[in-house]
């Protein structure tokens, strides 16, 4: 690589070589697979978020009592649920609702996180000995049960506040995760030359540590983000996410938990089963390629 | 290594300090309790005053705590109000259950995990690899619940081939040959699906630890001494590859917990994940501290094992 | 008078064990180390790796945290420099031995040079950008390139880079740990010229750390001889390379290969008796624990280890 650029002819005006994120937009862009899956996602994300500002979500919830557990049909295109409830509206409703928990969640677990594992890892000894005790101590805790008792004594609760409590413990695996890799970059001279050069830590960890890790941090919450959307319909399945009135992914799957519904309503649970599905997958499809794209260091610029 | 075990095993005395103190402080600020679902035109609400006092709810919370706390180590974890039963029998019950269906997922998990890993491992980047890795890649993106769902529609349901919920068939004596076999029937289909699901995390472990060792110099070496390709495999990489396999089993315990929740509550079966789930719904807190507590505690306890294994397998984790 | 002096510097590391981890020894990687340093000068630190020099230069700077001992520059006591005035943050750079490692890979150059210059001066964003590339000419590459990454460039170009920021504030003390030793033996001669020609330029003052006694002998005026943590002699570049005392700094300078063919077999014999002599002679020039002796003078400029006398 060092030969080639030498071989080039030298640009006499001030040439800007691409920088990292362009470089990774690039690798994911040649990955088909991973290619498609975004224009899905963004599509998905356009038409929900799109159509949710025309559907009224009062309306969809509304119980109607002369329509119940309809089969889909030219009024309802899924069908309705227990409640009479249009199963098509609660669909991009819900998954209007699941997408903004996640992301919402991934975006606070990776501001927590990636701050705890960078200064965690930049400063090392005691400091670093005290937060990993408390990381870890996190990192036991069984997740799921714990959320569940939160979501018990929280009476009120609204996407923040769900997104918080779920975000108080989900951001351990990219705070460990930072911190390994902080750990290893600060031993590198471009730290040291930093403190000699009289920047103040808080600078060094926030501009000159921080872009070094930045591939990990990209990768790593595009995998969340999958994980949540999992995660969040998990909890709504058990009944400890959303009320019904505002409907969720895992609201709809909730249904099938009436053996009847799962039995003989499959227009109630299967859709949103195969969007999740679908959603996780794509989702994964990107991060995958992000990783490789970040790994191989295969760079062209 | 003593050292290590030492050090590892008193840092887990204040974690399950702190978990039993936050138990306890979530369970005190939950809304309500066991009683007041209870207030109605022929209760006395005196009454219940009194037994709040009688069984010392109006105490400072530290006191609470004390007695609490002495009583579980004691084997007394309280009443429980809505199943007018001891805490610990009702618990122990639910435990066995819990207990046997991690077991069998294990034993399927391993089952399946260790013959796909070696099989994509060794033969990496054929149509066998790619298949499997296929799988891994489905089975990392799709979450527990939908798929033990679409399992108990299609074996349970549509099909008809095992069981919908409970762990036994009612009327079956105990200790007899089809009470067993009933049990087993009864914890097929769940600790499958939960299995099928989890296992790929093993088998992507394995499979990249076996393609890493593979071009070791230490294997290279035992090639060109002219051992053959399957003592190759048996002797040098499986005994690298494995082990740590045998070091993640703690972690394990907190996924475990972690599927069970979901698992017994799809399939109606009566373990502890269900217990807590019903707990939360009644309001019976007494047992949902205790089972809060005893999964936080099992999880602490295969972190403390898989850390103990760990640094016996692989000794430059114990200088840290 | 000494521009830099250092007076009686000790570093030392502490050792963890037990099962609490508490500290159950120390690793005297600097252990009563004095020197000083004229304006202008360079002074050149020299030891194999694990002799404390590198520590030394760090603790200076203060990379290392200092055990006791005192640091003391133009006059002004500087042993925290982290908590001391800016000036002599300022006053005082390193060169630093990887140039792979030094630059962030993330950052371009322009970021990079004007890292410090953004830490202490107030500059436009246009006077900023004439300050790098005016820099980027005084080390030899060109100005044009200030926006391409650390990668796009090769070693020896990348230590000018990391030299570019080191004079980026005008500072009058540079710390050059081991500059050149990551570089190909073709290059290192350009950057170590290139130095000598900077140091006239902006006045500088270089203490120069290496294991390289020929590298040492081109650059330095004075030099000290480090051995696990201890200075075993202490001369002009003279001194050293003529009149070597130390049974130690013998055979390292014994060391030094000839290009001259024809003396190949006469340096063989040579070092073959030095090699007898530190052997037979070992327990005269060092302690019990293999460590040095105190200092003592042998002529106004000349320090050497030895037991003292009597």
């Amino acid at each position: 690589m060092e030969n080639k650029k030498a071989e080039e002819v030298q640009p006499k005006a001030p040439m800007k070589s691409p920088s990292g994120i362009s470089i990774i937009w690039r690798e994911l862009v040649r990955d088909k697979l991973a290619l498609v899956s975004l224009i899905f996602l963004i599509l998905i994300m356009a038409a929900v978020y799109g159509t949710s500002l025309v559907l009224d979500q009062k309306e969809i919830v509304k119980v109607d009592l002369f329509s119940i557990h309809e089969p889909p049909s030219e009024e309802f295109l899924l069908g309705t649920d227990y409640g009479g409830r249009d199963v098509f509206g609660q669909l991009v409703i819900g998954t209007k609702n699941s997408l903004t928990i996640a992301i919402l969640v991934t975006l606070m677990t990776g501001i927590i996180g990636v701050a705890y594992g960078l200064i965690s890892g930049y400063f090392g000894g005691h400091i670093d000995n005290i937060m990993m005790r408390i990381l870890d101590f996190f990192m036991i805790l069984p997740f799921t049960m714990i959320v569940i008792a939160f979501v018990a004594i929280v009476p009120k609760y609204n996407t923040i506040t769900f997104s918080l409590i779920m975000t108080a413990f989900l951001w351990m695996g990219i705070a460990r995760l930072i911190r390994s890799k902080a750990l290893q970059e600060k031993e590198l001279d471009y730290i040291q030359a930093s403190k000699t050069l009289g920047s103040s830590h808080f600078k060094i960890i926030f501009s000159q540590l921080l872009p070094n890790v930045s591939s990990l941090i990209i990768v790593t919450m595009t995998l969340n983000l999958a994980a949540n959307i999992g995660l969040e319909s998990g909890l709504s399945f058990l009944g400890f996410g959303f009320p019904e009135s505002t409907p969720s992914l895992g609201t709809l799957l909730s249904y099938a938990r009436n053996p009847q519904t799962l039995e003989f309503r499959w227009w109630i649970w299967v859709p949103a089963s195969i969007l999740i599905l679908l959603l996780m997958l794509s989702i994964n499809n990107v991060g995958q390629a992000l990783k490789r794209a970040t790994d191989a260091r295969q760079r062209r610029g | 290594m003593w050292k290590f075990t030492l050090r590892r095993t008193l840092i887990m005395i204040p974690q399950i300090i702190v978990l039993s103190l936050l138990i306890f402080v979530l369970a005190q600020l939950m809304p309500g309790d066991a009683l007041s679902g209870q207030i109605g035109p022929d209760v006395d609400p005196e009454r219940l005053d009194e037994i709040r006092e009688e069984m010392g709810w109006n105490d400072p919370w530290y006191e609470q705590y004390a007695s609490w706390m002495g009583g579980v180590v004691k084997g007394d974890l309280g009443d429980s109000f809505r199943f007018k039963m001891p805490v610990s029998e009702l618990i122990g019950q639910r435990m066995v259950n819990t207990f046997w269906l991690s077991v069998a997922t294990l034993i399927l998990t391993y089952l399946i995990a260790i013959p796909l890993g070696i099989a994509s491992g060794r033969y990496n980047d054929t149509w066998r690899d790619q298949l499997i890795t296929g799988y891994t890649y489905v089975g990392f993106a799709t979450p527990l619940f939908i798929f033990a769902l679409v399992m108990l529609w299609i074996f349970g349901f549509k099909l008809g081939w095992f069981p919908t919920s409970g762990s036994i068939t009612p009327g079956l004596e105990p200790g007899t040959f089809e009470y067993l076999m009933s049990k087993i029937y009864h914890l097929i289909l769940p600790a499958l699906s939960m299995a099928l699901i989890t296992t790929y995390s093993t088998i992507q472990y394995l499979r990249n630890e076996i393609v890493d060792t593979k071009h070791k110099d230490f294997i290279l070496t035992a090639r060109a001494k002219g051992a053959s390709e399957s003592r190759v495999y048996n002797r040098h990489i499986l005994r690298n590859s494995l082990l740590p396999i045998a070091a993640f089993f703690g972690f394990e315990i907190t996924g475990l917990i972690g599927g069970s929740i979901f698992i017994e509550n799809i399939f109606g079966y009566p373990g502890m994940g269900q217990l807590l789930v019903e707990s939360i719904t009644l309001r019976d807190y007494t047992v949902l501290t205790a089972t809060t507590l005893l999964f936080g505690v099992a999880s602490i306890l295969g972190a403390l094992l898989s850390d103990i294994i760990l640094s016996i397998v692989d000794p430059r984790i114990r200088i840290k | 008078m000494s521009y830099l002096e250092v007076n009686d510097l000790r570093v030392h590391f502490p050792i963890k064990g037990g099962v609490f981890g508490r500290t159950v020894g120390h690793i005297k990687a600097v252990d009563g180390v004095s020197f000083s340093l004229e304006k202008g000068k360079t002074y050149g630190l020299v030891g194999e790796s694990g002799s404390g020099k590198t520590t030394t230069g760090r603790a200076i700077i203060g990379l290392n945290n200092i055990t006791s001992g005192k640091v003391m520059f133009d006059g002004v006591d500087i042993t925290n420099i982290k908590r001391a005035k800016s000036d002599a943050r300022k006053n005082i750079q390193m060169i630093f031995q990887d140039p792979y490692s030094s630059l962030n890979p993330k950052k371009r150059v322009f970021d990079i040079v004007a890292e410090p210059l953004r830490n202490f001066e107030n500059l436009t964003r246009s006077e900023e950008r004439k300050r790098v590339q005016e820099l980027m000419e005084l080390v030899g590459l060109s100005p044009e390139s200030i926006l391409k990454y650390p990668h796009e460039f090769s070693g020896g170009q990348r230590q000018r880079i990391g030299i570019a920021r080191a004079i980026a504030l005008k500072p009058k003390l540079i710390i050059a740990d081991e500059p050149v030793s990551a570089l190909d033996v073709s290059v290192q001669a350009q950057v170590l010229n290139f130095m000598k020609e900077i140091q006239k330029e902006l006045d500088l003052t270089y203490l120069f750390i290496s294991h390289d006694l020929g590298v040492i002998k081109h650059m330095c005026d004075q030099i000290g001889i480090m051995y696990k943590g201890r200075y075993v002699e202490e001369g002009t570049a003279d001194d050293i390379f003529t009149n070597p005392q130390h049974i130690y700094t013998k055979r390292l300078v014994a060391a030094i290969p000839d290009i001259d063919p024809n003396k190949r077999e006469e340096k063989r014999v040579f070092r073959e008796e030095v090699k007898k002599e530190y052997e037979q002679s070992y327990n005269d020039y060092f302690d019990e624990e293999g460590l040095a002796y105190k200092l003592q003078p042998v002529s106004d400029t000349h320090l050497v280890a030895l037991p003292e006398k009597g």
